[in-house]
């Protein structure tokens, strides 16, 4: 197996997994204070968002070690999420389309 | 690159300390390469029959295991379009064939030729085997990992031949299998045959899965001394970004197929809307059929570029070996490779512009679409350039690339046709689309392969296959499938749709029946011609000229292993150092006409050679 | 055996161009079994996209009402339904696992066995527990609440299917993890990786980057819950 003579593996302190831990924990019990409290709409969205996306950025960044990765891995590793990115967009259109055209063509009459 | 700059520096100080210091410590330096990271390889070598020849962890063996599987599941899929064509060519002439077994026909043809012979032919086949030689590695970087994947594959393959032997027969919803038709009554096969299919599929990503890992991993980690990415073959840049296409692509497959399978075993509605059937509602509601066609295509388009970018990397390797030149524009191929891959995540719905998508996605597809043309354009032209004035021994191999080229160009028109949507509305759906994509991923791929196993059998077996029988094989495919598929755009124009079992007594008949027979005529003979093929296969592997070492006087590092054919460690005591990329060619001042890519700097002093 | 020394190569986008270009090695540093698992989590990632993609479009496109998760989740606790009880407690289970198996790694790269051994354990036993609570949350809301997935009470029928075979392809990755956390919690207790036995399979030799590995496989578990928590509970 592949392994270079020094090791490369450096360690870090225990105190940042515990902080990346607890602000994990609290990261969930926001987002789950949004489900509690019933917020709506846009707020809703972007809330649930927001906590999503910060939380996977801590997990992958510190506890996947990503942040002290070099960067030909991580660039290696983030730019394929565009590919997702663009079908998640293009998705949204369709199933709005989808879902006007179930409607239109139903109540109002089509060709 | 700014190592190789920082190299290069050095290299200069050195000369200039050389000079002034008059002394030879200089000598060593111009051949200085970076010592090696990793410790060497540790291989697992097998003792028995079964670990040496059956579950072998040697990836050329999985690669020899790969291709004869792919052949063997090529070889049905051409009996299968000789049926197809016996129908076309002569309808009613033949009982057996009724529309439903031509259904499954066309179905398992499709699914044969495009998943299971051409993508296991050119990554797990030409993968495995040049990958660990051409970047000059021991082995792949997981060798048992690298066995599973094979007998992933051949399980994958043995569902998917047991599915003609189930009740009801092999799914015949096309090789698309868009659902609600491939799950529902009256679409044959639509019980055991389609649940087959979909098993079988998955089989083969999880496989793939497997080797692909191991490609990837094995090209980006594992490369030796000097062999920096700008250095490797293109043959490996297109298999390795076919690969990473895969690893990507595939997903969506998996993902349509275990929809697809619980909308048939448990009648969830994924894919499934609300359908009326003899006056009764079905259980399925509400679902999309279009979710599918958007997932199988994320998959179906990178699937064409993971069939045609190893075709890509492996022609622009053979044209520079028997063309004696380097390929033009090392540089720009790689970077077209790379581009051609990345965008091909983006163009996905283009297959789609009648399917009733969202109107708006036309443009931005079409747009996409042909912004692709442009980097497979700047491939076709280096291509000819590197043929340019280039000292061009016309043997099998050159044969087949000048083909290739040549069907290559043709199909990549009439896709450029197909890409904009005003054309492509009344063309979609005929002769048309199946002239365009079997010339483009169909018979120029397969020029490619034909090429590649004339160039590399010698490497492989240590025999030349007979030029005479491959001449003969070259002009009778190459002329003969350009007389099947040249019509076949007229036909398209026309009118004449595809998929369609006879044409019955349409307007169209007058002037196809003429047509489809001379197509049918000319299948026949093209079929029949590549058993000459595996007769001079058959035939060199005892018989043939033995080649040597390096017959063809070729630089990449495949060439160079101290036993011909390699054995089980690929290297022998020492691995391989690298000083130069593959393509040093007739170079001014050289002594010979090739400079191996382990041949130091020193050596060729006096040759003009590009820094590469 | 090697001058590589990633404290003097340069870092940032200058350090990964110098990479890229280099030969040998690609990714400076990193083991081949943890490049290989970084790519299939890529792959996977693709996966779970699709899946998630999928269930966005279906759920865009369906005319008939979709289930309020927030109730249909919902626990009884003493008379008052509380919603998404039992999904924050599954959170809260997973995540400590993600921690626990964080501070695995961590004494694994020191090679301290006894630790990393307990800690790896640990990890595998969070993980049973999650798998555990995923079946009791599966059979009530098959048995009590009458969720298939060819249909539910509650509103468009697409919501049990995807419900099952998202939670499902997800639970299966768990209950692989936890297969392996035992294995290795075995190992490292056998001091494989100290003395660098070979595997029965691959005639590999064990090293501790093995935790490392496997650390990835279980954090990226870790990383498709907030995914699925936010978009199959809270949405």
């Amino acid at each position: 197996m592949a392994e270079t003579k020094k090791d490369q593996t450096s360690t870090h302190k225990i105190g940042i997994y515990l902080w990346i831990w607890g602000l994990l924990f609290v990261l969930s019990f926001f987002s789950y204070m949004v489900d509690w409290y019933n917020f709506q709409g846009l707020l809703r969205w972007s809330l649930i968002l927001f906590f999503m996306f910060l939380k996977a950025g801590l997990i992958m960044a510190f506890f996947m070690h990503l942040f002290w990765e070099r960067y030909a891995l991580v660039n290696v590793l983030l730019w394929p999420m565009t590919a997702i990115a663009c079908f998640v967009g293009l998705m949204v259109a369709e199933g709005k389309y989808t879902v006007f055209s179930r409607l239109f063509y139903f109540f109002v009459g089509g060709a | 690159m700014s190592d190789e700059l920082n190299i290069n520096k050095k290299r200069k100080n050195q000369i200039k300390t050389k000079s002034s210091a008059a002394s030879g410590r200089g000598e060593t330096d111009i051949d200085y390469v970076r010592p090696a990271e990793l410790p060497e390889q540790d291989l697992y070598h097998g003792h028995s029959f079964i670990t040496k020849w059956i579950f072998c962890q040697d990836a050329k063996v999985i690669g020899v295991q790969y291709t004869l599987t792919a052949v063997f599941t090529g070889v049905v899929g051409l009996i299968l379009s000789w049926m197809m064509r016996m129908q076309l060519g002569y309808p009613d002439l033949f009982p057996f064939l009724t529309a439903e077994t031509y259904y499954q026909m066309v179905t398992m043809h499709g699914m044969i030729m495009v998943v299971y012979l051409l993508t296991a032919l050119f990554l797990g086949g030409f993968g495995n085997y040049l990958i660990p030689l051409m970047v000059g590695a021991r082995d792949m970087v997981f060798p048992y990992v690298n066995m599973i994947s094979f007998w992933m594959f051949f399980v994958a393959v043995v569902v998917l031949m047991a599915s003609f032997f189930v009740p009801g027969g092999p799914t015949g919803s096309g090789w698309t299998l868009y659902p609600p038709q491939a799950i529902l009554e009256g679409t044959p096969g639509s019980g055991y045959g389609i649940l087959l299919m979909l098993i079988s599929l998955s089989l083969f990503v999880i496989g793939f899965t497997m080797g692909g890992l191991n490609y990837v991993i094995t090209i980006l980690q594992a490369r030796t001394r000097g062999m920096s990415l700008m250095r490797m073959p293109l043959t490996i840049w297109g298999i390795f970004t076919a690969t990473v296409l895969a690893l990507l692509a595939f997903p969506a497959l998996l993902v349509s197929s275990i929809m697809m399978t619980l909308d048939k075993v448990l009648e969830t509605s994924f894919f499934m809307p609300t359908i009326i059937k003899a006056g009764e509602a079905l259980s399925y509601d509400g679902g999309s059929p279009i979710l599918f066609q958007h997932l199988f295509w994320f998959f179906g388009h990178p699937e064409v570029y993971i069939v045609a970018l190893p075709a890509f990397g492996i022609v622009s390797d053979l044209i520079s070996v028997h063309s004696r030149k380097n390929i033009f524009g090392y540089r720009m191929m790689v970077w077209a490779i790379v581009g051609i891959g990345a965008l091909s995540f983006f163009v996905w719905a283009h297959h789609m512009y009648v399917s009733g998508m969202s109107p708006w996605f036309g443009f931005f597809f079409a747009t996409t679409t042909l912004i692709i043309a442009v980097p497979t354009a700047l491939k076709v032209y280096n291509w000819i350039l590197t043929l340019w004035r280039g000292n061009i021994r016309i043997n099998t191999v050159m044969l087949f690339c000048l083909g290739f080229i040549v069907t290559f160009v043709n199909g990549g028109i009439t896709g450029i046709f197909l890409g904009n949507v005003a054309v492509d509305v009344p063309l979609s759906d005929t002769y048309f689309v199946i002239a365009h994509f079997h010339m483009v991923m169909g018979i120029a791929p397969l020029m490619v392969i034909f090429g590649a196993i004339y160039h590399w059998f010698p490497l492989v077996t240590g025999r030349f296959l007979d030029e005479k029988l491959g001449k003969l094989h070259f002009w009778i495919t190459f002329l003969g499938a350009y007389s099947i598929y040249f019509p076949m755009h007229y036909l398209g124009f026309i009118g004449v749709p595809r998929r369609y079992f006879e044409m019955y007594d349409s307007p169209y008949m007058t002037s196809a029946v003429g047509m489809n027979e001379f197509i049918s005529l000319a299948a026949f003979i093209v079929g029949a011609a590549q058993f000459i093929f595996f007769y001079n296969l058959v035939k060199s592997l005892r018989l043939g000229k033995p080649a040597g070492k390096n017959p063809w006087k070729a630089n990449s590092l495949e060439w160079l292993t101290p036993d011909v054919p390699p054995t089980h460690g690929n290297w022998g005591e020492k691995l391989p150092v690298v000083h130069r990329w593959a393509y040093d060619y007739g170079v001014p001042g050289a002594k010979e006409d090739y400079i191996p890519q382990t041949t130091a700097p020193s050596e060729v002093k006096d040759a003009e050679v590009e820094k590469t | 055996m090697s001058d590589l020394n990633l404290d003097k190569l340069p870092g940032g986008f200058k350090g990964m161009s110098e990479d890229i270009g280099s030969d040998q090695t690609t990714f400076k540093g990193v083991n081949w079994g943890k490049a290989m698992m970084w790519i299939f989590l890529l792959s996977d990632t693709f996966v779970f996209s699709c899946f998630l993609v999928a269930y966005m479009k279906v759920r865009a496109s369906v005319v008939e009402p979709w289930p309020y998760p927030s109730e249909v989740f919902a626990l009884e606790m003493f008379g008052v339904p509380v919603p998404l009880l039992l999904i924050a407690i599954m959170t809260f289970v997973l995540i400590t696992s993600s921690g626990t198996m964080a501070l695995a790694v961590k004494y694994g790269y020191e090679k301290n066995r006894k630790m990393c051994g307990w800690f790896v354990l640990l990890t595998a036993i969070g993980g049973l527990t999650f798998v555990g609570m995923q079946a009791f949350e599966w059979s009530k809301l098959i048995f009590h609440d009458g969720v298939r997935p060819w249909g539910n009470p509650f509103g468009a029928e697409q919501f049990g299917a995807f419900f099952f075979m998202i939670t499902g392809f997800h639970g299966t990755h768990v209950s692989i993890g936890v297969i392996f956390l035992f294995i290795f919690a075995r190992k490292v207790f056998r001091g494989d990786f100290d003395t660098g036995r070979r595997g029965y399979f691959t005639t590999m030799k064990s090293d501790y980057v093995a935790i490392e590995i496997l650390g990835l496989y279980w954090h990226f578990v870790d990383l498709v819950w907030v995914f699925i928590f936010a978009f199959f509970y809270l949405w």
